[in-house]
């Protein structure tokens, strides 16, 4: 018999959620079949998730009996820069509103073009702040989107 | 009123200067972010709907929709000459357009895809014309517990159609199911699972997870993959099919428009499932199957035009029934519903200007894709060569943009970044997110139709057997779902090909 595989280990992690979607519907109200409540629904979807992340056990484990075991995830696969990426879309995200959008998009930018991939940084400097220029341009001023504007107005 | 007269109004509003600029704009954009892999239709219309704020509705539907319609003939650029998909509904072009461009033969397959997503584009509107109309008439006949059934055998074929074992597939109808309950209900006015989080209580947004699972996502796992990108470099001449090109082509355009049309209407059908259809059908009624995949001409004749005939197709359940066939169509739902419209039966009666001045409009942006593919083709090469290092920050950085410009709110973009994160996980685990979606966006109004059901019947759940359509919609979805007990089926169902849904 093959070691653990990957749809047990999501199978597994997907029950976990089924159970607490449906304990956590109950104190909304469930109320009966002619009068549901708020937390009917709800309380349905998480047993379903429940229902088939187990037929998804029962399934990945008959498989793992007949030798379907663990299959890489990130072989061959520079998984560091989806990190770095990961990472900065989180930081803008933090960064957006107190430092504006403006100096915000540059950073991101800039620093997208060098991390991930480096670029040379004639390249990074004028695609971080002509990108950040080109999208305010087209966003706040043509557009009149309202993004959140720093310190300095912009 | 009559079908002339109603196309009559349609043209009169269509080919209004301001109608024809948006329309023309919607297709360029379309075919735009066809070429460009990593930004789908779904992504390109959320980024522009605030975008449509300040024009009139049929402006804004126009623009939106051929932006939709206007992708299907831009991703088959991307397929053919570099080997890879501008978005998912062209994934199986790859297969012999670009085998045909490596035999010089990059021209007739740019051609033929073109031909044929017009002849099949525009024969998918006829289509709507037709039945969108009557089918409005029956839908007037719907209650809730029709309703319900419907939406429940739109997501039980999506599962059944969807690659992978069958219980990821309705795992992640459950989970979208889910994620659709979160804020308000609608019919008590409480809240649910919004944890003190404001933009919570109207729901967890559309666009933001679309962006996330797709958007995103497909930016993160490109970005650890090797990012060098080779364009086959070729003279492309010769655009116009020949005599015996046509003559291979013909019954697979027919055919891929058949079948793309009828899949699109399909709640849960759409573009990328028809495709894989076609190719499969074509394969299989050729003499020839062993050639598939070699750069015969007849496997991006056939899929090409599924996925264009699918678009006119997806319009109308949406149209008619307020239904969405697929995550675009949500959008558009979204869009429609901003502008002060409510898709559905009333719809053709309360707004026919509206309603006709939409379809006539894909007939003219069909025209206009056909005249703007062929010439545009060595630009839409030039944009592909923008390496994929400077392309993707873009790409992300519109993804931003257009997840806070929906509210102004910094809470969707986190949510964005969250389903990113979730979408990248989803595809190294092998789940398919279009089921999600899908049960995400008919969650608030499936939940609504069962409850509204069950009041009806004094809580007998027998009402959905017991009306005639509802049974037989649930009839069908208890079929798909009992498959496993049906060897041959099942056995149809392993031969099904593989490959990801999401439009």
């Amino acid at each position: 018999m093959s070691g653990i595989n990957n749809d047990q280990v999501s199978a597994a992690v997907w029950f976990i959620v089924g159970l607490v979607i449906s304990i956590a519907s109950v104190p909304y109200g469930l109320g009966t079949l002619d009068s549901p409540q708020t937390g009917f629904l709800p309380f349905l979807a998480g047993m379903a998730i429940t229902l088939f992340s187990f037929i998804g056990l029962v399934h990945s484990t008959l498989k793992q009996k007949k030798g379907v075991g663990w299959k890489p995830t990130m072989q061959g696969l520079v998984w560091k820069k989806s990190l770095i990426v990961l990472v900065t879309l989180f930081a803008y995200v933090l960064l957006l509103k107190p430092l504006g959008f403006f100096l915000c998009t540059a950073l991101f930018i800039g620093f997208l073009l060098r991390a991930v991939q480096p670029q040379r940084w004639p390249v990074v400097v004028v695609g971080a702040i002509g990108t950040a220029i080109g999208a305010y341009g087209i966003f706040e001023v043509w557009l009149k989107a309202q993004l959140p504007k720093g310190p300095w107005g912009f | 009123m009559d079908f002339f007269h109603s196309m009559l109004i349609g043209f009169q509003i269509a080919l209004q200067p301001g109608n024809l600029f948006f329309c023309f704009i919607g297709v360029l954009i379309g075919t735009l972010v066809g070429v460009l892999p990593g930004l789908g239709p779904v992504a390109a219309i959320s980024l522009l709907l605030p975008t449509t704020f300040h024009v009139t509705p049929v402006s804004a539907i126009i623009m939106l929709a051929g932006i939709y319609y206007g992708a299907m003939y831009g991703g088959s650029t991307t397929s053919i000459l570099v080997n890879i998909p501008g978005e998912a509904a062209s994934v199986v072009t790859c297969l012999d357009g670009y085998k045909m461009a490596r035999q010089g033969r990059a021209g007739p397959a740019l051609g033929i895809a073109a031909f044929g997503s017009f002849i099949a584009g525009t024969i998918g509107v006829i289509g709507l014309m037709l039945i969108a109309p009557p089918l409005a008439e029956m839908a007037l006949k719907f209650g809730p517990p029709e309703y319900f059934s419907l939406m429940i055998m739109g997501l039980t074929i999506l599962t059944f159609l969807a690659s992978g074992p069958m219980w990821k597939a309705l795992l992640m109808a459950a989970f979208g199911l889910f994620l659709g309950c979160v804020g308000m209900d609608t019919l008590m006015g409480a809240t649910r699972f919004t944890f003190d989080i404001v933009e919570l209580s109207d729901g967890i947004g559309l666009v933001p997870v679309v962006m996330g699972l797709f958007g995103i996502s497909e930016v993160l796992l490109n970005v650890e993959q090797s990012m060098e990108r080779s364009i086959f470099e070729t003279k492309i001449r010769n655009l116009l099919p020949t005599l015996k090109d046509w003559g291979d082509s013909i019954a697979a355009i027919l055919r891929g428009t058949v079948i793309g049309f009828f899949l699109g209407v399909l709640p849960g059908g759409g573009a990328v499932i028809s495709s894989f259809v076609s190719y499969a059908v074509e394969k299989k009624v050729s003499k020839h199957p062993e050639k598939f995949g070699t750069g015969v001409i007849q496997g991006v004749a056939g899929p090409e035009s599924a996925n264009n005939a699918a678009t006119g197709g997806a319009f109308i359940p949406l149209l008619t029934l307020g239904i969405p066939a697929n995550a675009v169509m949500a959008i558009l739902l979204g869009a429609m519903m901003i502008h002060g419209m409510q898709p559905g039966p009333m719809l053709v009666k309360e707004q026919p200007g509206l309603f006709w001045g939409a379809i006539t409009s894909m007939y003219l942006g069909n025209v206009m894709l056909l005249v703007l593919n062929l010439p545009l083709i060595g630009l839409w090469v030039k944009i592909l060569k923008v390496p994929y290092p400077i392309l993707f920050p873009l790409i992300l950085l519109f993804c931003l943009i257009g997840a806070y410009s929906l509210n102004n709110s910094i809470v969707e973009v986190l949510i964005m970044v969250i389903f990113g994160l979730i979408g990248y996980l989803f595809k190294k685990f092998e789940y398919e997110a279009a089921p999600l979606i899908l049960a995400l966006v008919l969650g608030p109004m499936l939940e609504t139709a069962l409850r509204r059901s069950l009041l009806l019947s004094a809580g007998d759940p027998m009402i959905f057997l017991t009306r005639p359509i509802s049974a037989v919609l649930m009839l069908i979805s208890f079929f798909l779902l009992a498959y496993p007990l049906v060897p041959w089926l099942r056995k149809k169902r392993a031969t099904f090909p593989k490959g990801e849904v999401e439009d």
